[in-house]
């Protein structure tokens, strides 16, 4: 390192000169955090909005994130600066001679796997620790008209047929496909003995196609929760005789469901289709309404808990999804103008390793949030 | 990169059949009955369900993070997969002592894990 050399905490940084070890990001960034996260919750009482005050307030917050990010990109992503290609290695135990941004890269993605434990952890101690609402309703320990407190699984509802299971199925193999398309694009990136354009197209294509799977991910997630789809009537009768695919809303399965009805909890819909339902002869109920010791009629649960883990879960996961979706954006411009050589793809692996990890959480989240 | 192949062919290859193949035995088994299956085990169609989803998850997870993420075939995957294996102690203290207690659990604990089983 040459002694007149001054590195800058507000970059660009020269790169020739080593890691840089000073930077006030960081110190901004949490800044900002903390004044958009103190005024969000000002702005709110038991989610009731509290007026105009605190709202400026939470658009400084979110600028002086936006600053320190803009400072963080010029200081460290500075690879590039006149022409020539940096790609600086950790010096660090246990990390020497790797790349810093793959070592940060799996640093974060730490970070990521305990937020996804704790929320998976959160899930699993509510749906052990709340008596299942079929297991309540089959018990016979309910009145109508009173609601019981219930996990109620949004399985119950997604995995009730094969239509309503069909966005999460093609979900599942849309970020597997986008998985692939990622690692081929990064393939194509590092061929050296390829002809330029036939790289650029190839990885520009790849990249594309993970782009548009990610966007078919949120829109199918979308028609999950929201809003539904229309079938064709020659598939009524496979649906029950409905014309419609309910979304997770529609069906009432909301975060704040003090009240929540469905029809397989209904004696008397269940009686009117005994080819779909039937409450099994060995339950409690079905002897206490043989004796005539209860009356049957419709369930009503309180499922706040239930519908709340799945929706922070999966939304958790959607924002994620939302997020590479922004870089893909940015990576497959950049692609398109011929960005991308055995140099630099290095960048498409280390995003890859965010996309597979959101991947690899979908392998989790949908068998036991969706499926079971 | 990975420079390795599997039974002769790609790896990349090999590794999306694989999953498209899991994907699709883990969605046919939430719709197929296995109630007869179940009764023979003695237990309830869901948990059968449930073993089978939890078994299909473990290769897909393994699968994707060993050949698409590089954690196997690399010069430096050995260190990564220590780093990305260091949370696994968190997650074990976050699954054992959140997510599989139980409000009840101090009472309804077997005798040789509650105070006082051993004289102390």
């Amino acid at each position: 390192m040459s002694g007149d050399h001054h590195p800058s905490p507000w970059g660009p940084h020269d790169w020739r000169h080593g890691a840089p070890h000073n930077s006030w990001a960081p110190f901004i960034l949490s800044l900002g955090v903390a004044i958009f996260l103190f005024t969000l919750a000002g702005a709110f009482k038991f989610g009731e909005f509290q007026g105009w005050g605190n709202v400026p307030l939470i658009f400084v917050g979110l600028g002086v994130i936006g600053f320190s990010l803009i400072v963080w990109w010029r200081q460290d992503m500075s690879f590039g600066v006149n022409g020539e290609v940096f790609e600086p290695k950790s010096a660090g135990t246990p990390f020497q001679n790797i790349d810093i941004r793959k070592v940060a890269m799996w640093m974060f993605l730490m970070s990521e796997m305990m937020v996804f434990t704790s929320l998976f952890s959160t899930y699993m101690r509510y749906r052990f620790g709340i008596p299942n609402c079929q297991t309540v309703f089959e018990s016979g320990e309910w009145v109508e008209g009173t609601s019981v407190i219930c996990f109620e699984p949004a399985g119950h509802l997604i995995a009730s047929s094969w239509f309503h299971i069909a966005p999460g199925a093609i979900n599942t193999f849309a970020l597997i496909i986008s998985s692939f398309t990622i690692v081929q694009a990064l393939r194509y990136a590092k061929k050296k003995d390829i002809d330029e354009d036939v790289r650029r197209r190839k990885v520009t294509r790849y990249l594309g196609t993970t782009w548009f799977l990610a966007i078919l991910f949120l829109t199918l997630k979308m028609i999950e929760w929201f809003l539904g789809f229309p079938l064709p009537e020659f598939l009524h009768e496979f649906n029950h005789g409905d014309s419609s695919i309910k979304s997770l809303y529609a069906e009432g399965y909301l975060i704040n469901a003090d009240s929540y009805q469905h029809h397989a909890y209904d004696t008397h819909y269940i009686e009117a289709h005994p080819n779909d339902y039937s409450i099994p002869e060995d339950s409690a109920l079905y002897a206490m309404m043989e004796a005539g010791t209860h009356p049957g009629g419709h369930m009503m649960a309180d499922i706040q808990v239930s519908a709340t883990t799945f929706y922070v879960t999966t939304g958790t996961h959607g924002a994620h999804v939302l997020g590479g979706i922004v870089g893909l954006t940015y990576m497959t411009l950049k692609a398109a103008k011929g960005g991308y050589t055995p140099d630099n793809a290095v960048s498409i692996e280390y995003f890859g390793l965010y996309w597979h990890f959101v991947d690899l959480v979908w392998v989790l989240v949908f068998p036991f949030f969706y499926l079971y | 990169m990975a420079h390795y192949k599997i039974m002769g062919q790609d790896p990349y290859w090999m590794n999306f059949y694989g999953l498209m193949i899991l994907t699709l035995i883990e969605v046919l088994a939430v719709g197929a009955d296995l109630a007869p299956v179940a009764d023979s085990l003695g237990t309830e169609e869901k948990v059968v369900t449930l073993w089978i989803l939890t078994i299909i998850a473990i290769p897909k997870f393994i699968m994707i993070a060993a050949i698409f993420m590089h954690l196997y075939g690399d010069e430096d995957s050995g260190i990564l997969t220590m780093t990305a294996l260091f949370p696994a102690f968190f997650i074990l203290i976050m699954v054992l002592f959140v997510g599989l207690t139980h409000p009840d659990a101090p009472s309804s604990l077997p005798d040789w894990c509650r105070p006082g089983n051993y004289g102390l």
